[in-house]
């Protein structure tokens, strides 16, 4: 399956991004370009080829991880993938772990206290979580915490391992803001998967067996209700490891989003054909490892 | 089940591993070549992080895009050149009241109309220890004029015919003509002086950069920032006054803001509306400097009734450039011609000219003089990316409506366009020109039949003699009267309509001293301190 899939995401990518208008080597040149500088341009990255011609080279570069060169700074792509990529990999654990601990237990209070003040608080709260765009939310927190708290988090990215102090100050806002975004819909599934699964025989029974109320809904009741939250997961992961665009963009993080939107805005073909098929790669693999964690909760799942 | 569980253990560990491997790799680019250095220069990043504290003067910029490239001779962004002009040299450069001051250069002379002889700095090193001589100068011109190399800035160097070094710290310019512009165009940060043997070993400069100017490239992570050293050679005795200079990419207006109010960063640029907000601040200072920009409306000039002088006379006088200015740029902005007033003497003063006058009647009186009395349908493109060409397209729209044309708007991706700009597949199309440091560039390059960026199909004989004299004339008060007749006849036959030059603001912390800002080469930041 993935094999096709991401066959079909190349060849997708490719013919796409060649139908946008604009002029590729004028594009990277601007205005000021004589046609000279053009026509040297189109020649080295080979525009002038016909277009399966094009695909053929690019795709038999990619399958021995050759990802080529940017367009417009002569630099190797691949290395730039993986270096961004650790970033937006780190931004999604964070954003995904902050969701969890508001979530997860927000969800469950709500789901087993259900029609109460708390369950209608926590319904609310989710609602915003879910309602308020991320961009607006990243804006007003980065304007009053600047206004009100003379507070604005280090300039310039630095990675976890040169100094984690200041990379987590970097990350914690974006993370949040994020974060709470996942929560809403993380929440939601949660109380309405536990609600369900609460009204199972099986909780029944044990309640009547005499076991206590926090052991059937931690070791019974959650364990059970795990696949929806985790698939909804899995797909919030997914797609916040392709590039959280604005949210890179607001707060300056180099991340695998802004540079698909960078190649875009620069018609950086290269770029943005390897990026985004390294996305697609991701977002596959994602959805394998829950596929896989499914039945692992359930052991009646499984797969051949 | 069991297969299951080991599968999942071999994805765990594939993932563990790949974070660790992307947390290894930063993706740097070091400003050193030879490889041996290159060692060198990451323990010297490491220990002078870490002099940080101990009074090293670090000026940290925010800056709105990121650079597209830092091989001087063939990236014309601005968020480039603000980059690479502080890594290079070039021959001449202008002084603070523009004009042409020594750089790499010591002197020159004219030996006649076409030869100049330039006497070079002797014992200047690139940051690579390298000898700067004749040779490289040499080279770096002919790089320039390389018709492969594909360089932006060929066209204004092209009255140069051959050079030879007279010595090896002498180089001698032959022109096949006179050439006016010469030394402004070599102060162009373009122009710049690089290493042959760098050039060679990499390609291109696009991601390294071995110059001679007062910062060395230290590292530069893509959509983070770019660090430069000072050089600790640098040919002017005490410069530059600060230790490093850090570039940060900021897309984000709030964030930049936000940076700069909390002292995150010493200075940024800030649009017009910003400049406002931070009016309040104790510890921030916005300086503002008229840009060498100016808006414009081009029109396709073998348009059906565009092509009829007398339309696009009555547009001219039924746009209200003062609205233009108060409404889209918040009243930080000049009424324009070809030339922007930041030019000092040499651009005319528009304001004075019939067509400037916005007499509506006599915009309608034209209209009816060329059968289109009843009004016209016509088409305004403008790209979404900048929202004052579109805020630009809108009041025309109103504007012109009052005399009788209706005006749609289509709104259009930048590399579209480019396209449309480039092929003229627009009726009318908004943009903005830099009018650069010479006249020349912004007569002769745009509107003159031949010039490379005239797209509009505008040809006009007169005109093209008009400002190919200017080129040729050296004579400083002779050239003026030249230009001031050209500007005259470009803005009688309207080609384009020139509206505003916008101001540029920066906002600059208190604690930074001696940092001025210049619409020539964006600043001046060799003197500048931190308290």
């Amino acid at each position: 399956m993935i094999i096709p899939v991401l066959f079909g995401v190349s060849i997708v990518i490719f013919f796409t991004l060649r139908v946008i208008p604009g002029d590729v080597a004028q594009t990277i040149l601007g205005t000021s370009a004589t046609d000279e500088s053009l026509a040297a341009l189109r020649d080295k990255f080979g525009l002038n080829m016909p277009l399966y011609e094009q695909y053929f080279t690019w795709m038999s570069g990619v399958l021995v991880g050759d990802f080529g060169v940017s367009m417009r700074t002569g630099a190797e792509i691949l290395p730039e993938i993986l270096s961004r990529f650790a970033i937006t990999f780190e931004l999604t654990i964070l954003a995904a772990f902050i969701s969890w601990i508001i979530a997860i237990p927000l969800g469950i209070i709500a789901g087993v206290k259900r029609n109460t003040k708390t369950d209608f608080s926590v319904r609310v709260i989710s609602l915003l979580g879910v309602s308020v765009p991320n961009f607006a939310l990243a804006t007003i927190l980065i304007l009053v915490l600047s206004l009100s708290f003379n507070y604005s988090p280090p300039v310039g990215y630095v990675g976890f391992f040169e100094d984690p102090l200041t990379n987590l100050q970097i990350l914690f806002l974006p993370a949040f803001v994020l974060g709470t975004g996942m929560a809403g819909a993380v929440m939601r599934m949660t109380r309405s998967s536990i609600l369900e699964i609460l009204r199972q025989d099986f909780i029944r029974t044990i309640r009547a067996k005499g076991v206590r109320e926090r052991v059937v809904i931690f070791n019974h009741a959650f364990k059970n209700a795990l696949i929806p939250i985790l698939t909804i997961i899995g797909m919030q992961i997914g797609v916040l490891l392709g590039g959280t665009v604005i949210i890179e963009q607001i707060f300056s993080l180099p991340g695998l989003g802004q540079m698909v939107l960078t190649g875009i805005n620069q018609r950086d073909f290269t770029v943005v054909q390897g990026a985004i098929l390294f996305i697609a790669f991701v977002f596959v693999m994602i959805n394998l490892l829950v596929d896989l964690l499914y039945s692992y909760l359930d052991p009646r799942i499984s797969y051949k | 089940m069991k297969n299951n569980k080991i599968l999942l253990a071999l994805f765990a560990i594939t993932f563990m591993m790949v974070l660790v491997a992307c947390g290894g790799n930063e993706g740097e680019t070091s400003g050193e070549t030879d490889n041996e250095n290159t060692e060198d220069t990451n323990t010297e990043s490491e220990e002078s992080n870490e002099e940080d504290s101990s009074g090293e003067q670090v000026l940290k910029i925010a800056n709105d895009q990121e650079p597209a490239g830092l091989d001087p001779h063939i990236t014309p962004a601005h968020s480039s050149v603000r980059v690479y002009s502080k890594i290079y040299s070039t021959l001449v450069r202008f002084d603070e009241n523009m004009e042409i001051a020594s750089d790499f250069a010591k002197e020159w002379d004219w030996k006649d109309d076409t030869t100049l002889v330039f006497q070079l700095r002797e014992g200047v090193k690139f940051h690579n220890g390298d000898e700067v001589t004749a040779e490289d100068v040499i080279y770096s011109f002919e790089r320039i004029l390389d018709e492969e190399t594909g360089s932006h800035i060929a066209s204004y160097l092209s009255s140069i015919d051959s050079m030879e070094a007279t010595d090896t710290y002498e180089v001698t310019f032959h022109l096949a003509s006179p050439d006016a512009t010469l030394l402004t165009n070599l102060t162009n940060s373009s122009a710049a002086i690089v290493s042959q043997k760098v050039v060679e070993e990499n390609g291109d400069l696009q991601q390294v950069a071995v110059g001679s100017g007062p910062f060395k490239l230290e590292e530069w992570v893509p959509d983070n920032r770019v660090t430069l050293t000072k050089n600790e050679d640098y040919y002017v005795e005490g410069q530059p006054a600060v230790d490093k200079l850090e570039y940060y990419t900021m897309v984000e207006e709030a964030s930049r803001l936000s940076a700069v109010r909390t002292g995150e960063v010493d200075m940024t640029t800030v649009t017009a509306q910003s400049a406002e907000l931070l009016e309040s601040e104790e510890n921030v200072n916005v300086m503002d400097y008229q840009s060498l920009e100016y808006s414009y409306v081009g029109f396709d000039m073998n348009h059906e009734i565009l092509s009829n002088e007398k339309v696009r006379q009555a547009l001219s006088l039924a746009t209200n450039r003062e609205a233009i200015a108060d409404i889209v740029w918040n009243g930080q902005a000049t009424v324009s011609g070809p030339i922007a007033p930041s030019m000092g003497d040499w651009s005319i003063d528009v304001k004075e000219h019939e067509l400037y006058s916005n007499d509506l009647d006599q915009a309608r009186q034209l209209l009816e003089e060329a059968d289109y009395g009843d009004g016209f349908e016509i088409e305004i493109t403008a790209a979404s990316t900048y929202a004052d060409m579109i805020d630009t397209a809108q009041i025309l729209q109103q504007q012109w409506a009052e005399i009788g044309v209706d005006a749609s708007i289509k709104q259009v991706e930048w590399g579209e366009y480019i396209d449309i700009w480039k092929n003229t597949s627009a009726d009318v199309l908004v943009g903005r020109n830099g009018s650069g440091s010479d006249p020349d560039r912004a007569m002769n390059y745009f509107f003159n039949s031949e010039g490379s960026a005239n797209v509009w199909g505008y040809s006009d004989e007169e005109y093209d003699e008009i400002v190919t004299n200017g080129k040729t004339t050296i004579d400083d008060a002779e050239r003026k009267e030249i230009y001031v007749k050209a500007q005259n006849h470009l803005l009688e036959k309207s080609p384009n309509l020139f509206l505003v030059s916008p101001k540029n603001f920066v906002a600059v912390r208190d604690s930074v001293e001696n940092y001025q800002p210049y619409p020539h080469n964006s600043e001046y930041i060799v003197e500048t301190t931190k308290k």
